[in-house]
């Protein structure tokens, strides 16, 4: 084999350097950290939570709805980027689709976490209900991670195919994975294929996950939560978040691993204009969401709009209302501040501020009751920060694990943008032109 | 490693793939029935179940075309 | 088959608690530490809410006892992800707590809060574990419990009046709590009896049920002069 533009691509598989070690021993400390608080939580029950009556639930449900919000980053963009041919997805694709695999695993785990007594799970297939939302999560998670797995894997098989003619080592593994891929016409072409009903099935996979998961709040009749608007607000938050997340790892990856060749500035200028959008969008979601509900001044609803607007929760609201809005519009708005380290800064602003949301929305409505019960207090324990930096971990050590065995940036598609592509987009470019023959003057 | 085991695990691979697919087809199934026979809002079953199924053999499907389309111009060194 | 209900007179209720207790001892409701109950993990099975109106000096106090309201429509059951809470056909609902994953929606969906969780594994004292009541299982920890109309005492009462080869009275089933109730202020029976006292007494002007509008159809009425408390 001859000389491979693409040679820093293999780099971090072929020769992983000692940091990769490092980091992945920092990060099952962590976790084991993680667990540890997590059995004894299993051994003395639930009360080593900060939750109680009537908060019954807290940080893990906020946290299951979070990461599976970030989950839409990646799969859905991918999945849209690819259908709308946009040439500049070569080098996201990727990364989108292993942040959408490792966060699902995840966040699914969450409820289960936060389970009274997990060791009676399998009630939900002896005698499950499927009128509670609760399973309907159950499949639609289910279904969207088996999806974005396969979504992740079909067009993996070049790149692992590729890995195994160079001899990568483990060399089972990447003979197991590729199938016996050779990059035949006719092996491309079946991939084509399945990538296209995969993009086409994964895009309303992805928006039930998150538009099921709202309506574990709205199918109640609390106060706060009771709105037909969850389902759309939630699915523009989760691609809100996910697309912050996406450009927290493609700015993270392209430092570690000298990626600046691949990820320049334009990719990041156009995600953030992506970001951009859907800030804006997401100021609309709530800007509606809470008018209604003030407007109409059902005392009940409005304990609970006063909870967030002026009473205990009135920091982290204004606080989401900074990190969301203001903060990336601010940045994104501007030539000048639109670089990768304001991109940044905006990226990590909407990550926090779509956590403080979904805080916003579990608590508040629970604290406040109908009845005239004391007000609820909820203050996370221990316990619940360690599961939350453990989750985090847990989502490091994924990515950092994946990107010691495959390609972090879809090698194929490079090749195929820089062999086939210029072509086929000048000649797509010219047949959207008005045709000169035709045109009579 | 030998060619022959290689395809044995990939197709058994596979076939674990459609097992559990057809395992969450049986679940489902039998939730059906559940709410069936106790009257337990068996309409919001029947929805659920008519959404989640077909998704669930359609990726195993994908995947099958996926592999037997790969293997007519499978060589093994 | 009857519709059980309860009737609970507010201008007859004093506030004294005893309800609170009675249920507590009849159905092996664990006691908590006071460090515990400040933080919201009190178990009751029926509560009382406390309403101070007015200001020093013109105080009035109002008091509402709070049991399940074992709705006809109960939003509860809806979001059970494994049939552990359901409505009996005699209109009770019902809480299996072998069944119960501790997922707690139905504590989140409940618009009453009258559904308690085993945070920790209940601590017994010994010499009060000798006298909890034999016919009410002892909870383990993780699992969501509420009132359930002492549902023990009508498979006890319906047992009693097979053995004799009778029918069973409305009468031999009431739960410990309208039995203790020092000032007669809850009655218990049969709602769709329409001689029964509940069944009269919920079609009185002063009868009103909690949060009518949101079509929960709760079977446990209140009974107040004036205007409804909420």
């Amino acid at each position: 084999m001859g000389y491979d533009p693409d040679e820093i691509l293999y780099k971090p598989i072929e020769k992983p350097s000692p940091v990769f070690w490092y980091t992945v021993a920092g990060l099952l400390v962590i976790i084991g950290w993680a667990l540890f608080m997590y059995v004894r939580q299993l051994y003395l029950g639930l009360g080593v939570t900060g939750m109680n009556q009537p908060v019954s639930w807290g940080f893990y449900i906020v946290n299951f709805v979070f990461f599976i919000g970030i989950s839409h980053a990646g799969t859905l963009i991918s999945a849209i980027l690819r259908l709308s041919k946009a040439e500049w997805r070569r080098p996201i694709t990727r990364m989108a689709e292993v942040i959408t695999a490792i966060v699902l695993a995840i966040g699914g785990l969450h409820p289960i976490i936060d389970l009274g007594r997990p060791d009676r799970l399998l009630n939900i297939f002896r005698t499950g209900r499927l009128q509670s939302p609760l399973l309907w999560d159950v499949t639609s998670i289910t279904a969207y991670f088996t999806a974005s797995t396969v979504y992740l894997y079909i067009p993996l098989i070049p790149d692992i195919a590729i890995l195994r003619d160079r001899g990568a080592k483990p060399q089972w593994l990447y003979k197991f994975l590729s199938w016996g891929y050779q990059g035949t016409e006719r092996q491309k072409h079946v991939l084509e294929r399945a990538m296209n009903i995969l993009m086409v099935m994964v895009i309303p996979i992805a928006v039930s996950v998150h538009t099921v998961i709202s309506y574990i709040f709205s199918m109640t009749l609390q106060p706060g939560w009771h709105s037909t608007i969850f389902g759309p607000y939630f699915v523009v938050g989760a691609i809100f978040s996910g697309i912050a997340a996406l450009l927290i790892v493609m700015i993270a990856f392209r430092k570690v691993f000298h990626f600046e060749a691949y990820l320049k500035e334009v990719h990041f200028r156009y995600l953030g204009n992506l970001l951009l959008i859907m800030s804006l969008l997401w100021f609309y979601f709530t800007f509606s969401e809470y008018l209604t509900g003030y407007f109409g001044h059902e005392p009940f609803e409005m304990r609970v709009f006063f909870y967030k607007f002026s009473g205990k929760y009135a920091p982290y609201y204004w606080g989401m209302v900074m990190c969301n809005f203001v903060i990336p519009v601010l940045i994104l708005s501007f030539k000048k501040t639109k670089r990768i380290p304001g991109i940044l800064i905006a990226a990590i602003a909407v990550t926090i501020g779509m956590w403080l949301e979904r805080l916003i929305i579990v608590v508040p409505s629970l604290a406040n009751t109908r009845l005239p019960y004391p007000t609820g207090i909820y203050v996370p324990s221990l316990v619940e920060w360690s599961l939350l930096i453990g989750a985090v971990s847990v989502f490091v050590l994924g990515f950092v694990l994946f990107s010691r065995f495959f390609p972090l940036i879809s090698v194929w598609e490079i090749k195929e943008g820089r062999e086939t592509s210029v072509k086929e987009v000048s000649e797509r470019l010219e047949s959207y032109l008005p045709d000169t023959e035709s045109v009579r003057y | 490693m030998n060619s022959k085991l290689l395809f044995t695990l990939q197709v058994i691979s596979l076939v674990l793939i459609w097992v559990l697919f057809t395992g969450i087809a049986i679940w489902i199934g039998n939730l059906l029935f559940l709410s069936h026979r106790l009257h337990d809002a068996p309409s919001a079953t029947i929805g659920i179940s008519i959404v989640a199924v077909p998704i669930f053999f359609t990726l195993a499907s994908v995947l099958t075309y996926v592999f037997w389309g790969l293997q007519k111009d499978r060589k093994e060194e | 088959m009857p519709r059980w209900g309860m009737v609970i007179d507010l201008d007859k209720c004093t506030g004294c608690g005893a309800c609170v207790a009675a249920c507590k001892q009849e159905n092996n409701v664990a006691y908590n530490t006071p460090e515990e109950a400040e933080r919201g993990r009190t178990l009751s099975w029926i509560n009382i809410m406390t309403e101070v109106e007015g200001e020093y000096p013109h105080l009035r106090v109002r008091y509402l006892p709070l049991p399940c309201m074992h709705c006809d429509n109960p939003p509860c059951i809806k979001v059970c992800p494994v049939r552990a809470t359901y409505k009996a056909d005699n209109g009770i609902v019902a809480q299996i707590y072998p069944r119960c994953i501790g997922c707690r929606y139905c504590m989140a969906a409940c618009p009453y809060t009258v559904k308690d969780f085993n945070w920790f594994e209940p601590q017994w004292d010994p010499e009060i574990k000798k006298t909890t009541n034999p016919d009410v299982s002892l909870r383990p920890k993780g699992v969501v419990e509420k009132c359930t109309f002492c549902h023990h005492r009508l498979i006890k009462a319906r047992e009693q009046a097979a053995l004799e080869g009778r029918e069973m009275l409305e009468e031999e089933y009431q739960p410990a709590c309208v039995e203790t109730c020092p000032a007669n202020a809850m009655f218990f029976g049969d709602l769709d009896d329409p001689n029964s006292i509940v069944a009269r007494l919920s079609r009185s002007p002063r009868a009103f049920r909690l949060m009518e509008d949101l079509g929960t159809e709760p079977k446990v009425y209140y009974l107040s002069e004036g205007e409804k408390i909420i």
